[in-house]
């Protein structure tokens, strides 16, 4: 395929993440030749989202990454001119380290003997490649003969497993886990009750409460394709860039969003739900009829704060929370705004978090009763959004596709080509480079902070209620003075990203050490792990943790272009995901990107009737794959301004 | 009556799946082989089920697929159509198959007739397309003038 890609394009991005694919949609819909490749087999680099097969593959990958240097082959040398010199690019990405599994799901006895026996000659802290290969490769086995199944259908009901026997559960001590210092390799560690295999009767719970099902690791693989797992944890808020973005471009076609259903907050070792709107508050069975009428007197001046400066023109200097003390604000409502609703970090100050509040308020009931959506399929959705819509426009893509080296003009300083791994020569006007493809060179002086992650399969959710399909938000303040606010996203099975009777919930906070460090304190807050005993701990129990992973990303969005070394003026940086809940540092980049590139040009503007984007029929199909075209066969003349969006209207007879 | 917009995804991704995002919204499909390249057949049953995996009818069922054997200009020794195509479509749910030859302009045109009929068939069956209640959908949604659950 690479000898016949053209070898010239207006436009080369490197790295299919959020920025570039926006910025990548924005070009090729302005008229530019866009090349748009990603060393990756997927789409979206850190942005992307994975089944849980495709989980286990990226962490095995990541792996790999941390073990190999990064081998520099000057394999271009005879393919640039003497005035011009060469920029290498990354061989191995460095973005994620510190990388932890947690397996607390049982296995069944009744599955295959080579993945127990993996198990259960590794119940302590195993390293990664021997005890990956037979998880994988049972993985790859159960997932090619749910392949090999009807199209996606509705996930089918977990099995019952009333009156089954089923292996005892042993005690936490005997598997509790010996942990060395794993350093920057991935570890894996399996808290499981694999070494012991006794058949007993599971322990009857008379106390009335149904008995919960139990999820086994190989259910979780064999349903590995329910899941989407995504790497970055955000949300839309419904009056925001990415939202008005989506909509002005018409992208939003591409994707479908579900409301996120309830805002919770983390109190004196409880979870509680946040009254946010109107109705919410005068539902609240929490509060009290004072606290109603503090709280809507309060968010109501919020709205129209700017109006009112002498309500806060004290404090402008002063943190927000210290405000909301002088405010008429019981302990709890304080906690709310600070925590769930403005969700600033504990220094901001009044005027941001009052600017804050009023942005959630705003958000409120545009689509739903909380101010976030959350994309179906999950985030790893909108890069390929964006994709798609400069695919429509004639960019090309090639995945898989790496880029050895920028080619640079001695003389100019400007960047002419690239050089890709087939050592194939691209040449282009300007390039877009995503920061983990710039090599250690190009970095040197740059200082990155860290994003700590953490991706639990649990089996109930955090906060019971009627429905047990809740997409919610949770906010832990931190821990102590100093530390970070954690974000919580516990996703529900319609949201398409987890196998039924499981939610998805991805932990979030910018780092302070390793994931686990920052994260793991919250975990066992929240939830209990799957090992233990059949015996509900707490009232109510809590949610049970049946796999976990952590790992630290970088974030590059604080990165000033001028901390890269010798990048040429033709050269743009884009930043990999920031920390932040919205995708508004994203848009923004792309956006400033665009500008400075094409200064007066549209950006994203909403695309013109199909009509008026025809190839004529008659003309030559381009025979070069690799080419995506687009073509619009008239079939019939047609009258008006029809398109495909609602066929429905088209059937005339 | 209408126009029929058609996105090509020509070697592009080797290896036999595409994105669900790429297939949003299409209501057909052509899977394309190559006469004279047997490996390209032997594609054609991955692609289906990508596509079927991926992208569904309303009502759940597989979006109309025909089977386009291509490059039937170049029919010499070593090319072949494979035996019992019919047979073939219907066991893997193609709605049709057609020799066809893009560059000499061979039954194009009646395999889009072929497939248009029978997306419109299935249009028909199934006019309103099912909304699990809660989904949104961004670009069908007016702004909201009023909404009782906005605070103040």
């Amino acid at each position: 395929m690479a000898d016949s890609l053209p070898t010239e394009f207006d436009v080369i991005i490197i790295g299919t993440g959020l920025p570039e694919s926006i910025l990548a949609a924005a070009c090729a819909r302005s008229g530019q030749r866009v090349l748009h490749v990603d060393s990756r087999s997927y789409y979206g680099g850190n942005w992307a989202s994975f089944t849980f097969s495709g989980l286990l593959s990226w962490l095995k990958e990541c792996e790999q990454d941390s073990e190999a240097g990064d081998k520099s082959t000057a394999a271009w040398q005879n393919l640039i001119q003497d005035t011009e010199e060469a920029i290498a690019l990354r061989g191995k990405d460095d973005t994620i380290r510190h990388v932890e599994v947690f397996c607390y799901a049982s296995e069944d006895t009744g599955d295959s003997a080579e993945e127990i026996d993996a198990l259960q000659k590794n119940p302590s802290l195993v390293a990664s490649s021997t005890l990956t290969k037979p998880l994988d490769a049972a993985c790859l086995s159960e997932e090619t003969h749910s392949d090999s199944t009807s199209p996606e259908m509705p996930a089918k009901d977990t099995p019952q497993h009333d009156g089954e026997i089923l292996p005892e559960v042993t005690d936490r001590e005997e598997t509790e886990v010996k942990e060395k210092d794993c350093g920057e390799k991935t570890c894996i560690h399996t808290v499981s009750d694999g070494a012991k295999d006794e058949n007993k009767p599971v322990v009857e719970d008379n106390a009335g409460q149904p008995k919960r099902n139990r999820i086994t690791y190989s259910q979780i693989v064999k349903e590995g394709r329910r899941f989407n797992i995504d790497l970055v944890s955000k949300l839309l808020y419904s009056q925001g860039s990415l939202i008005d973005l989506l909509i002005k471009s018409n992208v939003s076609r591409y994707a479908e969003f579900k409301n996120v259903t309830r805002i919770l907050a983390f109190r004196e070792g409880k979870v509680e739900q946040v009254p946010c709107s109107r109705a919410d508050v005068f539902n609240s069975k929490e509060l009290t009829m004072v606290e109603k009428r503090m709280l809507m007197k309060f968010l109501t001046f919020c709205l129209d704060y700017e109006q009112h400066p002498g309500e806060y023109q004290d404090f402008t200097q002063r943190p927000f929370s210290e405000y909301l003390k002088t405010q008429k604000l019981t302990p709890n409502l304080q906690h709310f705004i600070l925590h769930s609703i403005a969700m600033t970090e504990p220094s901001c100050l009044t005027v941001d978090g009052l600017k804050a509040t009023k942005h959630f308020l705003q958000c409120l009931g545009r689509y739903g009763n909380t101010p976030f959506l959350f994309p179906l399929y999950g985030q790893g959705e909108i890069p390929q959004c964006f994709c798609r819509m400069c695919a429509v426009f004639g960019g090309i893509y090639c995945l898989r596709h790496r880029v050895q080296c920028l080619v640079v003009d001695k003389e100019s300083g400007r960047c002419e080509a690239v050089i890709d791994h087939f050592g194939q020569r691209i040449s282009a006007k300007y390039f877009i480079v995503e920061d983990s493809y710039l090599s250690e060179d190009t970095c040197a002086g740059v200082q990155y902070e860290q994003i700590s992650r953490a991706v639990l399969i649990t089996d109930q959710s955090v906060l019971k209620a009627d429905s047990d399909q809740q997409i919610t938000m949770l906010t832990v303040p931190p821990a102590e003075p100093g530390a970070r606010a954690v974000r919580v996203a516990e996703l529900c099975s319609s949201t398409m990203t987890c196998m039924k009777d499981t939610y998805l919930v991805h932990l979030t906070c910018s780092s302070a050490s390793t994931a686990r460090e920052d994260l793991e304190p919250v975990v066992q807050e929240l939830f209990t792990p799957y090992a233990e005993t059949e015996i509900d701990e707490g009232d109510p129990p809590k949610p049970r943790l049946l796999w976990a992973l952590y790992f630290n990303m970088r974030d590059s969005s604080g990165v000033s272009r001028s901390s890269y070394h010798g990048l040429p003026s033709n050269v743009y940086v884009c930043s990999g995901p920031d920390c932040g809940l919205g995708n508004e540092h994203a848009v923004k980049l792309a956006e400033t990107l665009f500008q400075q590139i094409f200064p007066g040009e549209d950006f994203c503007p909403p695309p013109p009737n199909p009509e008026d984007i025809i190839f004529d029929g008659d003309d030559k199909q381009p025979e070069a794959p690799g080419t995506n075209t687009l073509i619009v066969a008239k079939l019939e003349s047609s009258e008006g301004s029809q398109n495909l969006d609602s066929p429905g209207q088209h059937l005339q007879n | 009556m209408f126009n029929l917009l058609l996105y090509f995804f020509l070697g592009q991704e080797r290896f036999g799946n595409m994105t669900r995002v790429y297939y949003k919204e299409a209501v057909g499909a052509f899977v394309v082989f190559d006469i004279s390249r047997g490996s390209t057949f032997e594609a054609v049953l991955k692609w289906k089920s990508d596509l079927d995996s991926k992208v569904h009818l309303p009502s759940g069922g597989p979006i109309a697929a025909v089977l386009l054997a291509n490059k039937c200009d170049q029919k010499k020794e070593g090319s072949q159509i494979p035996a019992q195509m019919d047979q073939f479509c219907k066991e893997h749910g193609f709605t049709g198959w057609f020799e066809t030859s893009a560059k000499d302009n061979i039954n194009i045109e009646e395999a889009a007739r072929f497939l248009v009929e029978n997306i419109l068939m299935n249009q028909q069956s199934f006019p309103n397309e099912d909304n699990d209640g809660d989904r949104i959908r961004l670009h069908e949604k007016a702004l909201p003038a009023e909404s009782k659950s906005q605070c103040c």
